[in-house]
């Protein structure tokens, strides 16, 4: 199901002090997506998401369900969160300690007076769908944090809803348990067909997880791209800042040439993706990812899109290096083989890729 | 549910009322010349309270007595627990049985045992000492400051325990393995590091031993007064009970002085223990501190504590039993033996005033502690669940009947009873336990709604659970342990209440443990004990009930977090 919210806005009071938790928000949810809200801590996510579920009342805006308007400030529509058929897992699972495995996952069908065997087989189904199939009588007590995880999940899918929420679902797991939980929530969230919209201020877990993302920031969504848009070729300077490590370099845009520009920067000319279309003779910056800054072979003449610099401090971090490369005055991150034979106070040569090196508006 | 604004505002003023009415009475009251002419202003009462040539000695045995019961308490208190956490004494359980246990003995009944042990005339143990050693005289008079210090400060070990344990198991012990790594010796290193680190939780402590010593009416009444030797509490006491020539007014006055006291030392005490996060360091990581070897130690150090337990739990209950099945005080001897019989406890079964205060007693207890629970459990949700000002100063108005000592504020109940029609009837003492012990109620329920996490709420709505029936099925199943443990709590201490108690109960509303002061008073011990005996078995039963409930909500916590 599709999801509309027009102009929504949320302040709040404290200390004397207006906070805009929500500032205009409009975004439309496309049906049966995964959906991730990502941005800094107190941005707003929670309270958009709680906005949803009817948690939490706006101060103004539209929030369409489908095609049923739950709220409306000006209409006066509010729909209690009991009436609008959505799941939702919270960042505490909010299991109840006072049941077991059966009657937390029955609890939804029960409020719906289901009749008794149809909420055996249905609470049978979600508990065997999340791998919990035998754990019926165990008491909610005696979960560890990843099978609490699952029942909250079961609980939030066991009435069928068309639309699901999740507040950051795998904070509160291990980083090892947070990797596996994550894939297999992808795999769960595609074979059911639901729209799934999903909060999170990890970066990793967005760009694994989602068909679409999201980017808030102080109450506003500032850009909604799919992950390798929003990682390669971000719109916006704070969302490529973001997203991932960047190296932002300084300039100027001196010459157009299709989808690429030429680009008079601090440390030379570079030739960038220009897809934002900024025109010539303006001030821009240039998005590069450590990654995509690679060793040019030793012999390698200076020229286009390729600098000598010196290799600043070198750490081996496991799987790679990671480099600072001096070059004038700029400091330039990179990630380096470990089978490269470099020590620091080498000069090298480095090279950009024009297609994964882009330009941001400043 | 509730409109908020109106439940917030509607508990602002019972609680207000309650907290508020006897302070401002007692303020009233001090400054009027008796009930009659209430309300036209004479500083004269103040005049003769405190020019009373008695005063000054007064004063300074009140000074003498808390500060003397908080240095033992707290001396006592901080051996406890530093032998707890820190060595490898062996059976540890004793702490816990010591640190809980003593507060089913109601404080006036641990006071007479010790009477019944150690007065000069006939204690017991001063006998046994006497006819050891053929002495003439006995040797250990109760009836002094000392015996009083040394009652009191027992009767107040465990506040001091509960203050003291946690903060030496939180004490981070790398700051302690620092010192013993520059050379310091055990001893240096905890008259160096340990003590000075723990310095606010001892201040606490003491400065709470204090307060509650000042309040404290069981062990002036029944260990100061025979003595001769007057507190503010029995000084205030002495000014109403003589029947004919009761002076409110003069008592108001003294009053005063007390609760601006107990106020001023409560405050500190806040200030003490918000500020102890900063000194204490609590260490994160969580590892057991190396345990220091008592050797030799040990057993002695064992028997002082197990002597310690034995003096707190089993002697006095052990004394008034033996004494109930006396007809006067002996002796243990093989006479003494024969001459057992369950007379006393006939007796006071068949006295139409101990059966009456019995009967008022479980009254009180039952219906008071049913009405207290009630208007903890909306208080507690009005001050966890709704965040505003104005459950901000619900908050601070319903624990602030904490510092005010029982006495006192029976005299101020006392100035406004008087112009009401509840006046000497039960209800009078119903609204004044109430009052008194609010905070008892609406710890445990508060403590039980923060555990219920607004998630375990709003999921259920989102379940598709209207307000009501997540309230039928979330929050008061939730909550049922908290609701118990306050109701027991509460009904515990209606159950052996004194020091209210002996300002508002008149003929016809006598309760159990004015009863109990009134046959100390006569030297009644025969059928003091056996009523006392009765008491500790009745309460003793709703704390193990508290206690098996508590246990089950702990570990409904430790899950849910
Ligand atoms: N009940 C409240 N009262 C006052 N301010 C609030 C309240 N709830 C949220 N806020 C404020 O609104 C802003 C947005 O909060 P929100 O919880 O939506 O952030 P978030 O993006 O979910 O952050 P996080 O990643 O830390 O969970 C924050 O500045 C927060 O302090
Ligand atoms: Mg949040």
């Amino acid at each position: 199901m599709e999801i509309r919210i027009k102009g929504l806005t949320r302040h709040y009071y404290s200390e004397g002090k207006q906070i805009k938790a929500l500032d205009g928000v409009d975004l439309t949810i496309p049906a049966n997506k995964i959906f991730t809200l990502l941005g800094p801590s107190g941005c707003g996510k929670t309270t958009l998401l709680r906005c949803i579920v009817g948690l939490e009342t706006p101060d103004a805006g539209e929030i369409y369900i489908g095609d049923d308007l739950v709220w409306s400030s000006e209409k006066g529509i509010f729909v209690p969160p009991e009436n609008r058929g959505l799941g939702m897992v919270f960042q505490t699972y909010a299991i109840w300690p006072h049941m077991n495995v059966f009657d937390n996952v029955a609890y939804p069908l029960q409020t719906s007076k289901t009749p008794k065997d149809k909420i055996r087989q249905q609470v049978a189904k979600a508990l065997k769908f999340v791998q919990l199939d035998g754990f019926e009588n165990r008491p909610a007590t005696k979960l560890s944090g990843g099978q609490q995880q699952r029942v909250a999940l079961a609980r939030a899918l066991v009435a069928e809803p068309k639309v699901i929420l999740f507040d950051e679902p795998l904070s509160n797991l291990d980083a090892k348990l947070r990797e596996e939980t994550r894939k297999e929530l992808r795999s769960f969230l595609t074979e059911l067909k639901i729209t799934a919209i999903y909060v999170t201020h990890d970066r990793i877990e967005a760009l694994a997880l989602s068909d679409l993302i999201a980017v808030m920031r102080s109450g506003k969504i500032i850009e909604i791209g799919d992950p390798k848009k929003i990682y390669f070729n971000s719109d916006d300077k704070f969302v490529a800042d973001f997203i991932g490590r960047a190296n932002l370099i300084k300039g100027k845009v001196e010459k157009l040439d299709g989808e690429h520009a030429i680009f008079a920067s601090e440390i030379g000319s570079i030739v960038a993706l220009n897809s934002q279309k900024i025109p010539v003779g303006q001030n821009a910056m240039l998005c590069v990812r450590p990654e995509f800054i690679r060793l040019a072979p030793e012999q390698a003449a200076e020229g286009q899109n390729i600098f000598s610099g010196k290799m600043e401090s070198l750490i081996f971090i496991g799987e790679a290096y990671e480099g600072e490369i001096r070059i004038g005055e700029t400091l330039l991150t990179t990630t380096i083989e470990p089978t490269e034979n470099i020590v620091e106070g080498d000069t090298i040569f480095i090279s950009f890729d024009p297609d994964h090196c882009f330009l941001l508006s400043t | 549910m509730f409109k908020k604004p109106t439940l917030t505002t509607t508990l602002i003023v019972i609680v207000g009322f309650l907290t508020l009415c006897p302070v401002i009475m007692l303020l009233l009251g001090s400054f009027s010349q008796d009930f009659v002419s209430f309300g036209q202003f004479t500083t004269v009462k103040y005049v003769e309270a405190y020019t009373d040539p008695d005063f000054a000695a007064i004063l300074w045995n009140t000074v003498i007595f808390t500060v003397g019961s908080a240095l033992v308490a707290t001396l006592l208190a901080l051996f406890l627990a530093y032998v707890n956490t820190r060595t490898d004494l062996p059976f540890k359980f004793i702490f816990k049985v010591i640190a809980i246990v003593p507060m089913m003995i109601p404080h006036i009944l641990f006071s007479v045992s010790w009477v019944l042990l150690l007065n000069p005339s006939n204690g017991t143990l001063n006998r046994l000492l006497m006819d050891l050693f053929g002495l003439k005289d006995a040797l250990f008079d109760i009836y002094t400051l000392p015996g009083m210090i040394l009652v009191e400060g027992l009767l107040d070990l465990p506040i001091a325990y509960l203050i003291i344990a946690p903060a030496m198991s939180a004490f981070d012990v790398s700051l302690e393995e620092s010192s013993k790594v520059c050379g310091a010796s055990n001893l240096r290193t905890l008259m160096r590091v340990t003590l000075p680190v723990l310095r606010p939780a001892i201040l606490a402590s003491a400065i709470l031993v204090i307060v509650r010593s000042l309040a404290s009416f069981a062990v002036p009444s029944v260990i100061g007064m025979p003595g001769r030797i007057y507190v503010l509490s029995t000084h205030i006491y002495r000014n109403i009970a003589s029947g004919f020539a009761a002076d409110f007014g003069k008592a108001a006055a003294i009053g005063m002085s007390a609760l601006a006291a107990s106020i001023t030392l409560i405050y500190i005490y806040r200030y003490l223990t918000s500020e102890s996060g900063k000194f204490v360091t609590i260490s994160s990581r969580g590892f057991k501190p190396t345990l220091i070897k008592l050797k030799n130690a040990k057993y002695p150090l064992f028997v002082i504590v197990g002597i310690l337990s034995f003096v707190l739990i089993v002697l006095p209950v052990m004394v008034l039993f033996y004494t109930s099945m006396l007809p006067y005080s002996m002796v243990p001897s093989a006479k003494a033996f024969s001459m057992m019989s369950w007379n006393n406890w006939v007796e006071v079964l068949k006295d139409p005033i101990s059966l009456l205060s019995l009967k008022n007693s479980l009254f009180l207890g039952v219906v008071g502690a049913t009405i207290g629970t009630t208007l903890s459990i909306f208080v507690s949700y009005v001050i966890v669940k709704i965040r505003s000002t104005a459950s901000g100063i619900l908050e601070s108005l319903s624990f602030l009947s904490f510092s005010f000592p029982g006495i006192v504020i029976g005299v101020g109940f006392m100035w406004f009873f008087v112009r009401t029609p509840i006046y000497g009837t039960l209800t009078a003492l119903l609204i004044g336990y109430i009052a008194t012990y609010l905070p008892y109620g609406i710890r445990p329920i508060s403590s039980a709604f923060v555990q219920i996490h607004s998630h375990l709420e709003e999921s259920s709505r989102v379940c598709g659970a209207g307000p009501f029936y997540t309230m039928r099925r979330i929050v008061i199943p939730l909550l049922i342990p908290g609701i118990v443990s306050g109701w027991i709590l509460m009904a515990s201490m209606f159950l052996r209440e004194l020091t209210l108690s002996v300002v508002l109960s008149r003929p016809g509303t006598e309760v159990l443990a004015v009863q109990i002061l009134h046959f100390a008073e006569d030297g009644l011990w025969g059928k003091l004990s056996a009523l006392g005996i009765i008491m500790i078995f009745i309460s003793s039963l709703l704390v193990i009930l508290a206690a098996v409930l508590g246990n089950k909500l702990t570990k409904m916590e430790v899950v849910n977090k």
